[in-house]
């Protein structure tokens, strides 16, 4: 198949493993998937140590079950990533081991207090679900199949995000006053999760033409902060004064797009901001430490294939 | 040498088992499950694969889900907050509650 006729094909699901694909697609999904993929388990990484802070049982329960599932996120990605025959799963998780590999803004940033959690497990994560339930209908077949899996699952967490919001923004005077912190020095950030204004976004069209992506960033980020911004406000939030948030009078917002730090974003995009060293290296450190457990599991599988077996390669 | 068979009924859709077949080899297999399983019910593409090759674990040999409550991992366990300010968010909660339902209804824990 060649580009035009993937153009022309272009639909929710259309393309499966068995489609002969020209590489710009199978390239283009490769990049977005592994992103994906990549910002799951940094996202998990970020919040693990979340676990132990947890201030109740339930908490830390819930809190591990959902790292728990974040990391099985990853895991589903990287199979539907490789699965386009460009990159193995190897090479991606080496690829975010060694800082090449590319993941969401927000998980280049510290989180050090339990009142930044519901700016990760409430905004964030409802703003990857506004943006996974749109991927349902993405034209690479193993990736829609990812994100069913995914969107069943992600609904607790935004619940578990918002209640533990809901306990702070109900809590003591101190706990209001954290929250509002950790709000104000986040939500410049949430609202760049979905990326530059689409006239600056330099993937967009292609990815849109051949129907990897179904919505515009721009389309994306207002249909978040029509949900979010009355959830934020509900809970006695005061919306920082920057970014300016344009409300229309019909229940939708704009932001205002300079007012926020673009430079910073793309300093964090090439995983070059002081918070992408430190992630990527806790987390590289993290790797080694339990590499035996992944050696001893291919030692096993090569014993257990016997000396014929030749070793698959990635599909 | 038996063969099971998974039938996808549209492009995109999942290929779910729906029966098995004999035949010698896999392009036996292939023409087979065309006739039996292809035939009448919609169909996009079928799978066969050896019936030795498939591992199973069932209720016998596992707990799916464990044994303690796990509601704190339910979007039925955070009830008394609202879903529908998000539609993705209340998807997700129906789509869970329906398989809860369908737990429950067959007897099983979380």
């Amino acid at each position: 198949m060649d580009i035009e006729a993937v153009k022309q094909r272009a639909g929710p699901r259309e393309f499966s493993p068995k489609d002969d694909l020209p590489e710009e697609y199978r390239k283009a999904a490769t990049r977005m998937i592994q992103f994906h993929a990549n910002s799951e388990i940094m996202g998990a990484y970020l919040e693990r140590p979340f676990i132990r802070q947890a201030p109740s049982l339930d908490r830390k329960l819930a809190f591990s079950a959902k790292v728990q599932d974040e990391i099985g996120h990853g895991q589903l990605l990287y199979r539907a990533a490789e699965s386009l025959g460009i990159k193995s799963r190897e090479q991606m998780l080496d690829e975010l081991a060694e800082g090449e590999g590319k993941f969401l803004n927000c998980f280049h940033y510290p989180m050090e207090s339990w009142a930044e959690v519901p700016m990760i497990a409430f905004f964030v994560d409802g703003a990857a679900m506004r943006r996974q339930a749109t991927l349902k209908r993405t034209s690479w077949e193993p990736y829609a199949h990812a994100m069913d899996k995914v969107c069943f699952e992600e609904g607790f967490h935004v619940k578990h995000g918002e209640d533990i919001m809901r306990e702070l923004a109900t809590g003591s005077k101190r706990e209001q006053e954290m929250l509002q912190d950790a709000f104000d020095e986040w939500w410049p950030r949430i609202i760049q999760f979905f990326g530059p204004t689409d006239d600056k976004s330099t993937h967009h069209d292609f990815s849109a033409d051949v129907g990897l992506k179904t919505m515009t960033n721009d389309e994306l980020r207002n249909a978040f902060l029509n949900a979010y911004v009355p959830k934020a406000e509900k809970y006695g939030l005061e919306i920082p004064d920057e970014p300016r948030i344009r409300d229309n009078g019909d229940g939708t917002y704009e932001v205002v797009e300079e007012d926020l730090d673009w430079e910073e974003f793309f300093t964090i995009a090439k995983n070059d901001s002081p918070g992408s060293h430190e992630q990527i290296g806790k987390r590289e450190r993290t790797q080694e430490a339990v590499e035996w457990v992944r050696e001893s599991l291919d030692d096993w599988e090569r014993a257990s294939a016997g000396a014929n077996a030749t070793p698959e390669a990635a599909d | 040498m038996i063969w099971e068979v998974f039938r996808q009924e549209d492009a995109g859709e999942y290929h779910t088992h729906c029966g098995n077949v004999h035949a010698p080899d896999r392009e036996m297999a292939k023409l087979f499950a065309q006739i039996q399983h292809g035939r009448r019910k919609p169909t996009n593409s079928l799978w066969v694969a050896p019936k030795e090759e498939i591992g199973e674990v069932d209720t016998e040999d596992a707990k799916f889900g464990g044994t303690t409550d796990k509601s704190y991992r339910w979007v039925m366990g955070y009830k008394d907050l609202d879903a529908a300010f998000a539609e993705e968010v209340a998807d997700s909660e129906s789509e869970q509650e329906e398989a809860d339902e369908a737990k429950r209804a067959r007897g099983g824990d979380d």
